[in-house]
């Protein structure tokens, strides 16, 4: 209450206006952090509260231990890069193959209503009911791996694409035909910006699917990636590594989608959505 | 003037031209042996009652539909689908929302392959015909419903097509607005000549604007009266069109025949046929 109030008075001194203003920022960037806080602190009042064994619950401070042994061993590094290297392949793939998908299911009015229930269908059957196949199929390898992260993140996409063609109304293409666009003018200069922003949602939820895929698979097939990291803690019951390892996959999915996913979703959305008459 | 000696002149020759299209409740036979003939150079209006074929006839025109039945002619060869020297300008939602003004005025040359130089000038030129000056670089969201249909005919206009297919146009912008449109568009036609047909229900724009009135029947439509209108050339606007008794005599002329077909409520041949057709 003191610090504030002297914050305030200050700043207040050389700019009346400010002051308030930057106090209340401060404020609001902590918002972002208080439910992790809270998180923490009911954590640790539950462990200090019974006399858990080791084998069950840890506290805080012991999973920070485990992380910066793990960061300073190099082992972290070894396990996220591995998850990172995946998601990003899967993603560029998904990319490749579904966005060209999308548009040639999108501008086709009949394949677009015979394959939307079936996306669907495919939808429904997650990424984690195909690994016993895949299994059986690839074995226990990063190949098991990327085909369930794939078909996970690849489905998204290729609905979402279809619907962003969808949208687009069918003025637009007339008038270019009557340009004499060809359809690979109208790709460029129509479907694609079009689609544009529909695109990126789909790779937004596609990304998130993906990265879920990819721990729970990468936990059977036990081929590195931080889901064989926290799986194989269990083993040894090693509860601090597990924690550890969690905490990096939420924190590594923030840092994946907030600094990268949804900037590119923000750019696209606010300059091509608002251009939208 | 020169050209009309020439015998051979009609630009758009449409004979016979039947067509019939899906809707739920059965096939709906939009126009009936329409026929029609424009000129080269010529900017006929067609109007007619809600729903008599008028868009179909122009899609016809534009190649985004085939007819069921009978022959579309422009240059004296059947139009096969869209083509560049057949230009189309909508009533809305044509012109892309991620181009600029600039850009969307020269789509059609940058399609055609023309270099930028020759590209910017002829988008310069049809900036000023319109009077978009000063907008060239905002994006469609950022223009008033008038400002984008001026960048959806300045864009139509730079493609330099032969003959230009306008549907109802201007029907979606406010009333003020379309009074200075369609004076402009008078302008830009006499600044270049261009084979024009121009959709509308309103009788007062296609006396206004055309030098020849083409007054549809109620579906399936078919060409009810053909109505000169002099003196388009020489330019027009809204003050002297509205005391100028020989005009206003042609417009009550059409407004009566348009209503004819609105006023009509005996079933005709041609609608007990379609439902016929249909049963």
């Amino acid at each position: 209450m003191s610090m504030v109030s002297a914050t305030s008075a200050s700043t207040g001194l050389s700019r009346p206006a400010s002051g308030p203003a930057i106090v209340w920022r401060q404020l609001r960037a902590f918002r972002i952090l208080l439910p992790f806080v809270a998180l923490v602190g009911v954590w640790w009042a539950i462990y200090a509260s019974a006399d858990f064994s080791p084998q069950v619950l840890v506290s805080p401070l012991a999973v920070w231990r485990a992380f910066v042994n793990l960061v300073t061993h190099g082992v972290m590094a070894e396990y996220a890069s591995t998850s990172l290297r995946m998601i990003g392949f899967a993603t560029a793939l998904s990319l490749i193959v579904g966005v060209p998908i999308g548009f040639a299911v999108g501008v086709n009015r009949y394949a677009a209503h015979t394959l939307e229930s079936f996306l669907r269908f495919l939808q429904g059957i997650s990424g984690i009911a195909w690994l016993p196949l895949a299994i059986i199929w690839f074995g226990f390898s990063h190949t098991t791996t990327l085909v369930i992260v794939i078909y996970t993140l690849i489905v998204p996409i290729i609905f979402n694409t279809m619907i962003g063609v969808r949208a687009i109304p069918e003025t637009y293409t007339l008038a270019l035909r009557s340009l004499g666009a060809s359809r690979l003018r109208l790709v460029r200069d129509v479907y694609l910006p079009g689609a544009l922003p529909s695109i990126v949602v789909g790779l937004r939820l596609g990304m998130g699917y993906g990265w879920r895929a990819l721990i729970a698979a990468e936990m059977l097939v036990r081929q590195g990636g931080l889901g064989d990291l926290i799986f194989g803690a269990r083993t040894f019951g090693q509860i601090d590594r597990i924690m550890t390892g969690m905490i990096v996959i939420g924190c590594l999915y923030i840092v994946v989608d907030r600094l990268i996913v949804q900037p590119i979703e923000n750019l696209t959305v606010a300059h091509w959505g608002a251009l939208r008459q | 003037m020169i050209e009309r000696d020439t015998p051979s002149q009609d630009k758009i020759v449409v004979s016979g031209f039947r067509h019939f299209f899906e809707t739920a409740d059965g096939p709906v036979q939009a126009t009936d042996h329409l026929d029609l003939m424009i000129r080269a150079g010529e900017f006929v209006t067609l109007v007619g009652p809600s729903g008599c074929g008028k868009t179909t006839l122009l899609k016809a025109l534009a190649g985004f539909i085939r007819p069921t039945e009978g022959t579309v002619l422009c240059d004296g060869k059947p139009v096969q689908g869209p083509g560049r020297e057949r230009g189309v300008v909508f009533q809305e939602l044509a012109i892309l929302p991620w181009r600029t003004v600039r850009r969307n005025i020269g789509h059609g040359l940058e399609i055609a392959g023309v270099s930028r130089l020759e590209r910017e000038r002829t988008v310069a030129r049809l900036i000023e015909l319109t009077g978009l000056a000063g907008f060239e670089d905002r994006y469609p969201h950022e223009l008033s419903g008038g400002m984008r249909q001026r960048v959806a005919v300045a864009r139509t206009w730079a493609a330099d097509p032969d003959v230009i297919l306008m549907d109802e146009p201007f029907a979606a912008v406010d009333a003020m607005t379309r009074l200075t449109l369609q004076e402009e568009l008078v302008r830009l036609c006499t600044a270049t000549r261009k084979t024009v047909l121009f959709i509308t229900h309103s009788v007062d724009e296609a006396v206004f604007l055309g030098d020849r009135v083409l007054v549809m029947t109620r579906r399936p439509g078919r060409i009810k009266a053909v109505i000169d209108v002099p003196g388009r050339a020489a330019g027009r606007d809204w003050e002297s069109f509205k005391i100028d008794a020989g005009l206003q005599a042609i417009a009550e002329q059409v407004l009566r025949l348009v209503r004819e077909e609105r006023g009509a409520t005996a079933p005709s041949a041609a609608m007990t046929h379609a439902i016929g057709a249909r049963a």
